[in-house]
């Protein structure tokens, strides 16, 4: 590696301590360079700089913009039909979130490999403890009604969103976080965010990760689904709810011009449809197909699978306060049943990345990878239901519902168990059922023994840290209660610093090693499909689907 | 007449109020359901009170069925938007699907019947009648997928989706829903044919037949002026009833072809728990069946001279 | 009752016997029932002995051999999984042959009590009754079931009843048609004089008299069983996961068709399809042998 200390230095100035922390670590290599550039953008540092610090460093230039497509013609894309009415403030579906993303941006993109973008925020940046963010605007962006975009806009979105009175699905983010009346005005085109505690993350929170913070006009109308005013490289010519939808390009629009004269939206209830119609050549994208389904797809030339890394995964609680899993020994023995490595071959197809049961995916920068990963070890299993006192194994039923790949992964668990004598009755509910009313006592999901739920995609892991594991946490399943994991998390969502924040890290990831509350096996890819030859499709784990580069 | 009138209504009031218990005797929580397990008690709350679901549950039945008979069919939970739109474009689309469906149907079955019954007993009758019955009782699902991989996917001489586009002219329409009748069609075949089987085969052994035949018109003659009439009478009320069970054939063509009908309005609201979207739906069904019924009765008794409604039945 | 009296029921038993050993030896006779009769009996000869039967276990998993096309290792190929589709074919018929003959068993009871009261009593109770089964007839069974298993919570339990409570009004109507027939007979007027119990009346008088028309209601009923719970099955509201239903099956697999994995749901369809034509050539056998 050859450092070029001069290019190195001009850069640095101007840049705060974190950032220049930040730099310091990657020229003593203890960060890498895809980190570098991922937490960089974070921390608001911009592209040039970026460039210019791994280039300084000799790591070779930023991955330049796809080549450009040929503009023209309709483009179809079948989706999952929106499960409620387009409507940001409430929005909390997949196919809710695909729609947004055809009119609407966020002030942040959160990128195919989770680094965040500029999107209408032109740059970013924290005050030293990470309390207030202050974010600059795009000058030169116009709402689809020909109003042009300002702070105030970008004020009012963000404090109906944090409104609790709004019953706005962003709460989930926000609570804890941003309060109303924290998003501060500086000039038309300057916002500060006043937190309520430290966060390094924050420009997540702002991203296309909360999707329902596309920033819309002040005057938010009362039926917005009428109009779907956004910024967004297509504007609204038709809606047909449950049925579909059709969207023309933006002429007006700040960046690109999009390529496709318009987009035709067609809603599906399921999966197996889509993916028919796609091989009969009646659409040409599906926005996901979920891997369990994409086996009838692997082996057709005709279709391109685009697969993109996600923290989405099936997380299998075991109930820590009582028995047959409140010894611990019994829960790491579970874990160590799991093949996974053919789990994710075979269940899989290989789009997954393998988990190590905690949250931190391979994928998060924060993750440590020192920490050593679970393998399959069945004699060590046997010897720790002995040590229990479980030698003798038991019955118990694992609760789950019926989504996705979660029964068949139900039944692998249950075949994988049998190994060290425990019997796995499996109830497998449909999906209403297995949450019930989300409260302790009348939640199977909160109230078995053993079970399974679906999370979804998130750029950071955060949310996974807080709500399923902490002794506070809404949907901890597990009942898991450990003071020294809350301090921990506490300390980890407060780090400004990539390398404080992978210290911590490796910490969580060994308590949870031990502790084993909750078994994370593996993370499944995001999956979009096209037919094949088309190019510029971008899309998000979150279920954004933006086809503004997109070429037929 | 007056008095099937009456009936009629009767009945669908009967079947108002055993769908309106189907959606209320556990009704559950419809904020919580709507809004998912991660949001807050007091959103859930304000959502209930916004949709009335919080009100006695007969003043709710007064309030849903009073507005059906105005039209007013009520909101859809997961939509938040009046039904009746919804059910409209669901029911024309279903009707259009149904049509095609009739159109193929009725003249083969009627055919296939006709056929059966002169050749009764030998093998083009056994034959008909074994493959009517294969046909009939064989899940839509089942011949559906058989068709889609077949002329869909292999072949691909049909779309596999049965939506159009929006501006396709009625051939066009007619193309999309050529693939997705022919289950329907499988399934009434069967059931058409024996009920003209049946009934050419009661006319054939008739007195006045005989009579015809001694009268010394040709046996064409005889079959297509005595025989045909009267045998095809019973058919019709059988067409008529089978409506109510192809619409129930209709949940499953309409999800496996994509198609925005009133089974897959049912079926999604089914799977939304959208519960007045599924009343509407379903009530729709019942009175579209009294309707049949009522007319199939008349024209039953349009042709037939002997049956006069009036007093009692 | 008198002697001359016990001395006439037991005659009318030995006659009612013979007609019934004729009509079982002509319906031997009968080639639709047979046919129909040896695939039934093969299908519930799978779904009791399949399990101790099948060459591997239908539920053991072997991720690395998924996907596999038909062989003489795997005769049906395997599934996503790479579960032994023969076995889970023979073993698919479990679910479906258990809940489809006690929803039917059951309607046939309460259609046949229903069906006896409104034809013995006519009048009100029957007028009333009516309307009561023409509501529910108004709607085909799927559409009930999607109302019910929506109110009530997927489950095979309440699949079952929904199957029994919307077949019992056809059973009725057929029941209360041919009893109307039987009131008007010798037999019921001389048990009403001799003020037997109304119940034993419609169940020992009236009911022998009425057993053919309820067999063939039943045996057709049954066929439609199977076609409904195979349908929810098929979307999703009928036998829940893990089951190696054949609807489940089918309904899992069918988007893989396009990609040329047509052994995951063949097998499975036509597993459907030999059931419910076997019964119905049952039905159909019967039916014709007792209205020759």
């Amino acid at each position: 590696m050859t450092l070029n200390y001069k290019l190195l230095d001009i850069l640095r100035r101007g840049r705060s301590p974190h950032e220049n922390h930040l730099i310091d670590g990657l020229v003593r290599g203890a960060v890498s360079r895809r980190e570098f550039l991922r937490y960089g953008s974070v921390l608001g540092l911009s592209a040039p700089v970026l460039g210019g610090v791994t280039s300084a460093l000799g790591f070779g230039l930023m991955p330049g913009p796809a080549r450009a497509g040929t503009p023209g013609g309709t483009l179809r894309y079948g989706q999952i039909v929106p499960a409620a009415a387009i409507n940001p403030v409430t929005i909390a579906d997949g196919g809710g979130v695909t729609m947004l993303s055809q009119f609407g941006e966020t002030l942040v993109l959160s990128a195919p490999d989770l680094s965040a973008q500029p999107l209408l925020a032109e740059s970013w940046s924290p005050n030293a403890d990470g309390t207030v963010w202050t974010f600059k605007l795009r000058q030169n962006v116009k709402f689809h009604n020909g109003q042009a975009l300002t702070a105030d806009d970008v004020v009012a979105t963000f404090d109906r969103l944090s409104d609790p009175a709004n019953g706005s699905n962003a709460l989930s983010v926000f609570t804890g976080m941003l309060s109303k009346g924290n998003t501060k005005k500086v000039d038309d085109y300057t916002v500060e965010f006043h937190l309520d505690a430290a966060n390094g993350n924050f420009p997540y929170a702002v991203s296309t990760d909360n999707y329902n913070a596309i920033i819309v006009p002040a005057d938010f109308p009362e039926d917005y689904e009428a109009t779907m005013i956004g910024t967004g490289p297509f504007k609204l010519e038709k809606y047909t709810p449950k049925v579909g939808a059709s969207f023309v390009r933006n002429p007006d629009y700040w960046g690109a011009a999009a390529l496709p004269d318009r987009v035709e939206v067609v809603f599906y209830d399921d999966y197996q449809p889509q993916i028919l119609a796609l091989q009969g050549g009646e659409i040409d994208v599906i926005q996901q197909v979920p891997v369990l389904q994409v086996v009838g797809l692997l082996s057709d030339p005709s279709v391109n699978i685009i697969s993109i890394p996600s923290s989405a995964h099936s997380q299998v609680h075991m109930r820590t306060d009582m028995d047959p899993f409140k010894d611990k020994r019994v829960r790491q023995a579970v874990a160590l049943t799991l093949d996974r490595p053919k789990i994710v071959a075979g269940l899989m197809r290989g789009k997954a990345q393998i988990g190590n049961d905690s949250p931190f995916m391979p994928a998060y920068p924060s993750t440590d990878p020192s920490v050593p990963q679970r393998q399959q070890d069945i004699a060590q299993a046997k010897q720790l239901m002995e040590a229990a006192g479980a030698g003798a194994g038991f019955q118990t039923t694992l609760t789950t519902e019926k989504y996705l790949e979660i029964p068949d992964y139900s039944v692998l668990i249950q075949n994988a168990v049998k190994e060290i004598g425990i019997d796995l009755q499996l109830n497998i509910m449909d999906q209403g059922a297995y949450y019930g009313d989300a409260v302790p006592g009348k939640s199977p999901w909160l109230d078995s023994s053993m079970g399974i739920t679906d999370y979804g995609h998130r750029g950071v892991p955060n949310v996974f840290l807080q709500a399923p594991l902490m002794s506070t946490g809404t949907w901890n399943s597990a009942h898991f209660n450990n003071p020294e994991y809350d301090a921990l998390v506490t300390s980890f969502v407060a780090a400004l610093d990539l390398e404080a924040q992978r210290a911590t890290a490796g910490k969580i990831q060994t308590l949870l090693l031990d502790e084993t509350p909750l078994l994370q096996t593996y993370f499944y890819d995001f999956i979009t499909v096209t037919k094949s030859g088309m190019e510029g499709v971008v899309s998000t784990a979150m279920g954004h689907l933006m086809l503004g580069q997109a070429s037929l | 007449m007056l008095r099937r009138l009456f009936l009629a209504l009767l009945t669908l009031w009967l079947l108002s109020v055993l769908i309106f218990a189907g959606g209320h005797l556990l009704p559950g929580n419809v904020g919580r359901a709507m809004l998912g397990p991660f949001a807050d008690p007091a959103a859930v709350a304000v959502l209930n009170h916004q949709m009335g679901t919080d009100r006695p549950v007969l003043v709710q039945y007064a309030s849903w069925m009073l507005g059906f008979v105005t039209g007013d069919m009520g909101e859809s939970y997961a939509y938040r938007s009046p039904v009746a739109p919804f059910l409209m474009t669901a029911l024309l689309n279903s009707a259009k699907l149904a049509v095609v469906a009739f159109v193929l149907v009725v003249p083969l079955g009627i055919l296939g019947g006709v056929v059966a019954a002169l050749y009764r007993g030998r093998a083009a009758d056994r034959i008909l009648s074994v493959v009517g019955l294969s046909a009939t009782v064989v899940p839509e699902f089942v011949s559906g997928i058989v068709l889609i991989l077949i002329f869909g996917v292999w072949l691909r001489w049909f779309p596999i989706s049965a939506t159009w586009r929006d501006d396709a002219g009625p051939f066009d329409q007619l193309y999309h829903l050529i693939l997705p009748s022919i289950p329907l069609v499988l399934i009434l075949f069967g059931y058409i044919a024996r009920m003209a089987r049946a009934g050419m085969i009661e006319a054939l052994d008739a007195d006045y037949t005989r009579t015809a035949v001694l009268k010394g018109l040709t046996y064409p003659q005889v079959i297509w002026r005595h025989v045909l009439r009267n045998a095809l009478l019973p058919t019709i009320s059988v067409i008529a009833t089978q409506t109510v069970y192809l619409i129930g054939g209709l949940v499953v063509i309409e999800i496996l072809f994509h198609y925005q009908g009133i089974g897959s309005l049912i079926y999604t609201a089914a799977k939304k728990k959208d519960f007045p979207m599924l009343q509407a739906g379903v009530m729709a069904i019942g009175a579209l069946f009294a309707l049949t019924t009522l007319l199939a009765d008349l024209l039953y008794a349009r042709l037939n001279p002997r049956i006069r409604y009036g007093g009692r039945e | 009752m008198t002697d001359t009296a016990a001395a006439e029921t037991a005659a009318e038993e030995t006659a009612r016997d013979q007609t019934w050993r004729d009509d079982l030896r002509r319906l031997a006779r009968s080639v639709t029932f047979d046919i129909g009769a040896v695939i039934v009996l093969f299908w519930v000869g799978c779904a009791i002995f399949g399990p101790s039967l099948v060459p591997l276990d239908p539920f053991a998993d072997d991720l690395l051999n998924s996907l596999l096309p038909p062989s003489s290792e795997h005769w049906f190929g395997t599934d996503q999984l790479g579960r032994d589709v023969f076995s889970r074919v023979i073993v698919g018929a479990r679910d479906i042959l258990t809940v489809a003959p006690i929803a039917t068993l059951l309607s046939t009871v309460l259609g046949t009590a229903l069906g006896l009261t409104m034809g013995y009593f006519g009048g009100m109770v029957d007028e009333v009754l009516s309307r009561l089964v023409d509501a529910v007839l108004a709607l085909p069974t799927v559409i009930v079931a999607l109302l019910a298993l929506t109110a009530l919570g997927t489950s095979t339990v309440t699949v079952l009843f929904v199957i029994a409570f919307s077949f019992a009004p056809i059973i009725a109507r057929t029941v209360r048609s041919a009893v109307l027939t039987e009131v008007g007979l010798d037999y019921v007027a001389a048990a009403e004089l001799r003020r037997e119990n109304t119940l034993y009346i419609l169940f020992v008088e009236i009911l022998p008299n009425v057993l053919p028309p309820i067999l063939v209601e039943t045996t057709v009923r049954l066929g439609y069983a199977i076609f409904t719970v195979a349908t929810l099955s098929f979307i999703g509201f009928g036998i829940q996961p893990p089951s190696p239903d054949w609807g489940l099956s089918i309904s899992a697999n069918y988007g893989m068709i396009g990609g040329g994995f047509w052994w995951t749901v063949l097998f499975d369809s036509l597993a459907i399809a030999s059931l419910v034509v076997g019964i119905n050539l049952v039905a159909d056998g019967i039916e014709s042998t007792l209205n020759d």
